[in-house]
């Protein structure tokens, strides 16, 4: 229950910090989408306009921008403010001293942080939204409907989760290599090329696509994307769900013993 | 309340040298060094004893406090705080401590204090009313109730460190440790700070351990005080006890009437000779030897004023830090 509401008031905390920059909140907003959707337009337009087909991978014109845009609002949901270098530079700079002295679980602390940094992204998220759906047309293969709405919602929770998880090892690398931004990018790229953030995975070859159904990284953003979408059933989303949670279990096991020997090496440089 | 016990801290340190070369070098092929930061650190601190660590920069002060805090873990050796061992950093062990760092803000950069501390009673599990009575009693002893709406980085350095302090302490911690919790403020700040840190130790008997590089917190707030040389404890004593072990000695100011020209060779054979020009002389003699030393200089010069002092506490603290003797020669 005191575990609960202090998770609770970081979240609070760290989307009230975020919210102060007003300007920083809009600007960012209207960059993103318009740059993205600019972007979207341009390509799908041209790729079906050379290719004179009406559907590609199973997905029309509208249909696969509808994918291109709830794929690029979830995951800047699951990414949670793309903070996933806070415990590297953490690590790096000493300033995870001041959380070690905390009675509170570290990774706990920065998982609400994390959530806390969703907040404007989910605002933006669906203020962006309620502007490109309209904007981009009616599709007859992808439609949004209060059901898939409703699945979405923990699918994309259980995603947030793994994302988190998959940056804790490549971060706590930090404890031996000071510097890992690399890591990072390289987490970040890979993740989305193979999670479906670029193109949905049903372009890929076949082989390709079996082998991806094996790894965590679908879950990250193209399941949810299908979710929202209405492409899933019950008992797929149900199976997805079990699946995600079960990498959430297997990537968070792996991340322990970085944890545990990173600490070891830890000299709280900064003070 | 701290027990210390030959605690040891040995880093592995990647040595790079200067040019590309080296640079290039040293992406393939690194070289490591060991260096000692605590050579065997043996001590107790009880409650409410305010402690001095002292040392110069890299001597291990902030090692040693990083070790007690549960921060970093040490080489070897033994360590327990309030019976728990710092490092295994177990919840009721930082629930009854704080850390205060004078070079290292902890409060959140972008919120008011007010939002802080109500963070730090989640964190902390502070009862509502005790937080209540708690921050009011912090911040009315700091004279910063007005402030408490105001952005943490949009208060002056003194007002920060004053919230930095309520932060660490509205918990009412059993231990404290205060890695130089002045630095940088103004003679004012400063004073404000060392004036509430005897007060609060005072209404609340915490163990303490303070490092600084200011003499004046140290003369100011501790009796007893542990100097650090180069990860070793070389004194850990009393303030006043270590002016008589490490500067046996005592300072003879003497004026003489105008023109007289004291005799160097008379001088020497009585102590070192600090000073010596037609008018004025400075003698640095042994404890024992003073009163002998002060009759014969009346019995031999003009003297219109004589005076007998210790020196001064920093330069004394200053030598040992140095390895160099305290002797009068």
């Amino acid at each position: 229950m005191r575990s609960g509401s202090f998770f609770l008031h970081m979240i609070s905390l760290e989307a009230r910090k975020l919210m102060i920059y007003r300007v920083d909140f809009w600007v960012t907003m209207v960059v993103n989408m318009v740059a993205h959707l600019v972007v979207l337009w341009a390509i799908w337009n041209a790729i079906f306009a050379e290719s004179n087909q009406q559907l590609i991978g199973g997905w029309d014109l509208q249909g696969i921008l509808a994918y291109g845009v709830m794929v690029f609002l979830t995951g800047r949901i699951v990414r949670g403010g793309d903070l996933q270098m806070t415990i590297a530079t953490e690590i790096y700079d000493g300033t995870l001293s001041r959380f070690l002295v905390y009675p509170r679980n570290y990774v706990f602390t920065k998982y609400a942080q994390q959530l806390g940094n969703v907040a404007p992204d989910l605002v933006q998220s669906l203020l962006m939204a309620m502007v490109a759906i309209p904007a981009l047309g009616l599709s007859t293969t992808a439609f949004i409907s209060p059901a898939s709405l409703a699945m979405a919602v923990p699918s994309i929770m259980v995603a947030h989760l793994l994302f988190f998880l998959m940056s804790l090892p490549p971060q706590f690398v930090a404890f031996w290599a000071d510097n890992v931004w690399s890591l990072s990018v390289l987490l970040r790229f890979v993740s989305m090329l193979l999670g479906g953030a670029l193109l949905p995975l049903s372009l890929f070859p076949e082989p390709l696509q079996q082998l991806l159904s094996w790894l965590p990284f679908v879950y990250l953003y193209q399941f949810p994307t299908l979710v929202l979408l209405g492409k899933v059933g019950v008992i797929e989303w149900a199976m997805g769900i079990g699946s995600c949670l079960i990498w959430c279990v297997i990537v968070g096991w792996l991340a322990v013993p970085f944890w545990k020997r990173g600490n070891l090496q830890y000299t709280g440089v900064g003070i | 309340m701290i027990r210390v016990q030959n605690l040891r801290k040995v880093f592995r340190v990647h040595q790079k040298k200067p040019g590309l070369a080296a640079s290039m070098k040293s992406l393939f092929r690194r070289e490591w060094i060991d260096k000692v930061a605590v050579a065997g650190a043996d001590f107790e601190v009880r409650e409410g004893e305010i402690v001095g660590l002292i040392g110069a920069n890299g001597a291990g002060k902030t090692t040693l406090v990083k070790m007690l805090s549960g921060i970093i873990h040490p080489s070897s050796g033994e360590a327990t705080v309030l019976g728990h061992v710092p490092w295994q950093r177990e919840d009721n062990f930082r629930r009854q401590i704080a850390l205060i760092m004078g070079q290292k803000a902890s409060m959140w950069w972008d919120l008011p204090g007010a939002d802080c501390f109500d963070l730090l009673r989640e964190i902390y599990q502070i009862p509502p009313k005790q937080y209540r009575e708690s921050l009011e009693r912090l911040t009315t002893m700091l004279g910063i109730q007005g402030e408490l709406n105001i952005q943490i980085r949009r208060l002056s350095l003194g007002e920060r460190m004053k919230m930095e302090l309520v932060a660490a302490l509205l918990h009412s911690p059993r231990v404290v440790y205060l890695d130089e919790p002045t630095i940088g403020l103004d003679i004012t700040a400063q004073r404000a700070v060392r004036d509430f840190l005897l007060e609060y130790r005072r209404e609340n008997a915490p163990a303490m351990l303070l490092t600084s590089h200011y003499m004046e917190d140290i003369e100011r707030l501790c009796k007893r005080i542990i100097i650090i040389r180069e990860g070793a404890i070389v004194y850990d004593g009393s303030l006043k006890r270590v002016m008589q072990e490490y500067a046996p000695y005592k300072n003879l100011q003497v004026h003489l009437r105008r023109g007289s020209e004291p005799d160097r060779q008379v001088l020497e054979k009585m102590g070192k000779i600090s000073r010596c020009d037609p008018g004025n002389i400075c003698l640095q003699v042994s404890r024992e030897k003073v009163p002998e030393v002060a009759a014969e200089i009346l019995r031999l010069f003009p003297v219109i004023d004589l005076s007998i002092g210790d020196p001064e506490i920093s330069d004394t603290i200053e030598r040992i830090m140095a390895g160099r003797s305290g002797d009068s020669e």
